[in-house]
């Protein structure tokens, strides 16, 4: 008898959790499509409102696919210039999180392939600064510099597909079948992604194990 | 659990979802060379996300949204100038092609009729048909001018082409017909060629007989024998 009761409560918890989660989400996109609807009529509130509320998840996304942070702010602007030329084309059925960050694939990957045609310009003396450009923040230079050899070290060599899905399941912590959602992929491509890049990245760590020798390949 | 394993499933088993109480944890509590390995790989994994999550841009909203609203505009402005200047640019190639001779001509629709393509035929005397393709080819030569053979054996030439393409041929082939070479009749060859077997097969003085063949004289206009 009290085992039932448990249980009920048990459930109704569960259930009250999940309707909870549920009415957040909603109300959180309703508002979403409320800030797009009124930027996309002309509204420039509304939209510094959305910049405000998606930057920083819009250049979470961005570090991704950039070499550096710098790229990623560069990659950033570009994300809310598209956004404010298509947000009329925006429907409000889904949530605006994974129509931005689609919106963030696209953007990163043009600015990447001119990125690599204008790479030969920026070798040029003429192209460098002299002096460093972020002196009014040190901190935050520190920062980014960290990022920018972490970004290095984990993602270097690796392709596309296998950082993106890493960064999304394994450092942003999304689920393989949420991580599948947002990139518009198969789940068995995401998992197989995913073991992929996990190996790549955790090899140089590995091979410091005597039995790692011995692993079958 | 062994090392190989621990370590198989390490190198692609989520390290979040691996609980204390996993096979691969409890062999990690134990091993000395897997525990520590195990360790690293989280914090490695741990700090990368830490750092890339708490990072945050370093441009103001405020200026990125500005910046965004100011060059959406100009590139829809832009957008409007590029699709502008195109369309323009096809009008005027289209006007060009309308109003000026060279295009008029290019289109086959020039008001002069100089570039008008008309057909004519021009009866031949002396030449044959590909005799007189042969002097007019270079000279037929604008697009969708051309001549016909007929294989009949009919002795015209038929030329399609600009008036001046037609009035050029004529004259050429009107030039080669009216020389005194091409109207001497093939009766008048024979007997200048059996005149001058005579004249060879005369005995001469001292001399032995010539042989009867004798060579045509350059530029005859018989057809050589062809072999069987």
């Amino acid at each position: 008898m009290s085992r039932d009761r448990f249980r009920r409560k048990k459930h109704r918890q569960t259930s009250e959790a999940e309707t909870a989660v549920t009415y957040r989400d909603r109300a959180s996109y309703a508002m979403d499509a409320q800030l797009a609807s009124l930027a996309s009529a002309g509204d420039d509130a509304a939209f510094t409102a959305l910049v405000t509320r998606f930057q920083p998840a819009v250049f979470r996304w961005a570090l991704t696919f950039a070499r550096d942070p710098d790229e990623a702010e560069d990659i950033t602007q570009e994300v809310f210039v598209r956004t404010h030329r298509q947000l009329g084309d925006y429907r409000s059925d889904g949530p605006l999180e994974a129509w931005l960050y689609a919106i963030t694939r696209r953007a990163a990957l043009q600015l990447t392939r001119k990125g690599k045609r204008r790479a030969r310009l920026a070798l040029t003396p003429a192209a460098s600064p002299t002096r460093d450009v972020y002196t009014t923040d040190p901190g935050g230079r520190v920062d980014r510099e960290r990022a920018a050899t972490v970004i290095h070290q984990l993602f270097a060599g690796l392709p596309r597909r296998q950082r993106e899905i890493f960064d999304l399941v394994d450092l942003q912590g999304l689920s393989p079948a949420e991580a599948a959602e947002r990139t518009g992929m198969k789940s068995v491509s995401v998992r197989a992604n995913l073991f992929k890049a996990r190996k790549a990245i955790r090899e140089s760590l590995l091979a410091t194990h005597p039995a790692y020798g011995e692993l079958p390949r | 659990m062994t090392c190989q394993e621990c370590l198989s499933e390490l190198a692609t088993g989520s390290l979040r979802e691996m609980r204390a109480d996993s096979a691969v944890m409890a062999h990690c509590a134990t091993c000395p060379d897997c525990g520590p390995l195990a360790t690293a790989l989280r914090e490695r994994e741990y700090d990368a996300a830490t750092l890339l999550n708490n990072l945050h841009p370093m441009s103001n909203p405020i200026t990125v949204a500005e910046k965004a609203g100011e060059l959406a505009r100009r590139r829809r402005v832009g957008k409007v100038a590029v699709f502008a200047s195109g369309a323009a640019l096809v009008l005027t190639f289209w006007a060009a092609l309308f109003t000026t001779g060279f295009g008029r001509g290019l289109m086959g629709m020039d008001g002069s009729g100089a570039s008008r393509l008309s057909t004519e035929i021009i009866p031949l005397s002396c030449l044959s048909p590909e005799q007189a393709a042969d002097i007019i080819n270079p000279f037929v030569r604008s697009h969708g001018s051309t001549y016909y053979i007929g294989h009949s054996g009919v002795a015209a030439i038929t030329v399609r082409g600009t008036a001046d393409e037609i009035a050029k041929s004529r004259e050429l082939i009107v030039q080669f017909e009216t020389r005194a070479s091409c109207h001497t009749s093939l009766a008048d060859k024979i007997r200048e060629i059996q005149k001058a077997v005579e004249e060879a097969s005369q005995p001469r003085d001292g001399l032995a007989p010539p042989a009867t063949t004798v060579a045509p004289p350059a530029g005859d206009l018989v057809p050589p024998v062809k072999k069987q």
